[in-house]
């Protein structure tokens, strides 16, 4: 079952990402990051079916248990440039791994959304190294 | 002619050569002969890298502004508003980006992600790893006429060294390519940059807009780098977007249950 956390009180993570990793700013350049609800975020636990190491963007394809069912979620990273500062690596995820990844969903309501936090199989935690959409003006 | 005297001739011969071959350098300066070395790799600054206060000397002045005649300052007003308006209701109107172009000239100089420079002779080549573009800019040459150069993304240019400063003209750039903070131009756009080291490991690229058709007065405004030791370049080839721009021009996210 998809575990779901509040979307608020969001402020002192954000600004601890804005004043660490100012650095990643121009990632924004690619699109617009607004199909994201940032004010929301939502845990999911599950298994990895595809681990994505592209560019223009970081993809983990996931399925997670939903009751008798399994639903399967597509979660945009950043790029494997960003990710790499931060401290990712090209194999550090594997199809049938089971992580947990903290999104900002989609704001249409399908079963997708933008990676905030990931704590993969071996239990460390990394981040996505981008600031939320809106932090910084599009540009 | 005796064997003297064709000593003599082939010495000279040779001599002139030599002559000949050294002005060619030194009109083509490479790395070494160049008044400045910016062979490296560099990243934006400040912001982009982490840790540490940057020296405020080393900062680049504030941006000129952006004047836009009049005809084309209304649109550019009105996409931005309905850019803003778009985010807000969550339904991003689609910028250049989603189609995985690269940025093209100026905004590929916002280095995104890192540049890597090389100089050779005669030429300096400027690679940036987000999209992996190259331009490459021809020292000593003349720039030809705007309407002979052919369109492109990075547009045709030409070098010259300024003492330690590196002046950079550029002509021919695609009208499709959005500038810096999405500036349209027009087909007469003419790009300066003047490049040079403020420190060894800091670099600045001051960039000169003019565009007779889009632009009320020149724009300027500079992209500052830090050197990057150690860095290998990434590989960058824009192969698996799953955004794409819907029949109402808006930006959505391909799940992989809509790919099959």
């Amino acid at each position: 079952m998809a575990t779901f956390t509040t979307g608020r009180g969001l402020m002192p993570g954000l600004t601890l990402i804005v004043l660490g990793l100012g650095a990643v700013l121009p990632a924004f350049a690619h699109h617009s990051f607004a199909l994201f609800d940032h004010q929301n975020r939502i845990t999911l636990t599950g298994t990895v079916i595809k681990f994505e190491w592209t560019n223009p963007h970081v993809f983990i394809q996931l399925e997670v248990p939903d009751g008798a069912a399994r639903k399967h979620y597509t979660v945009e990273c950043a790029s494997p440039n960003v990710l790499t500062r931060v401290g990712w690596k090209f194999n550090d995820v594997k199809q049938g791994d089971k992580v947990t990844l903290l999104i900002n969903p989609l704001r249409n309501g399908q079963s997708g959304g933008m990676l905030e936090k990931a704590t993969l199989a071996d239990g460390r935690q990394l981040s996505d190294g981008n600031p939320p959409a809106g932090v910084f003006p599009r540009s | 002619m005796n064997i003297r005297m064709i000593s003599l001739v082939a010495a000279a011969a040779t001599f002139g050569l030599a002559v000949t071959h050294a002005a060619d350098v030194a009109k083509a300066p490479g790395a070494a002969a160049a008044p400045a070395d910016f062979t490296g790799d560099w990243q934006r600054y400040p912001g982009f890298g982490r840790g540490g206060k940057p020296d405020p000397a080393t900062l680049p002045p504030p941006d000129g502004k952006m004047v836009l005649k009049p005809q084309y300052q209304g649109p550019y007003d009105a996409k931005r508003a309905k850019e803003r308006a778009s985010d807000a209701k969550g339904e991003p109107i689609a910028g250049s980006g989603v189609d995985c172009l690269p940025y093209g000239m100026p905004e590929m100089m916002s280095a995104i992600y890192p540049l890597e420079i090389l100089q050779t002779p005669g030429q300096v080549t400027i690679i940036a790893e987000a999209f992996s573009q190259v331009r490459r800019i021809y020292l000593g040459k003349t720039q030809p006429k705007i309407e002979e150069v052919p369109p492109g993304y990075y547009g045709h240019s030409v070098g010259h060294w300024e003492g330690k400063t590196l002046v950079v003209d550029t002509v021919g750039v695609k009208e499709s390519v959005l500038g810096h903070s999405e500036m349209p131009h027009s087909d007469k756009m003419r790009i300066t940059e003047r490049m040079h080291l403020v420190t060894p490991d800091i670099l600045h690229d001051q960039i000169t807009v003019e565009d007779p058709v889009t632009l009320e007065q020149p724009w300027t405004f500079t992209f500052a780098y830090k050197r990057i030791a150690n860095y290998e370049m990434l590989e960058y080839v824009c192969e698996n977007n799953h955004e794409y721009i819907d029949d109402q021009g808006v930006t959505r996210l391909r799940l992989q249950d809509q790919e099959k």
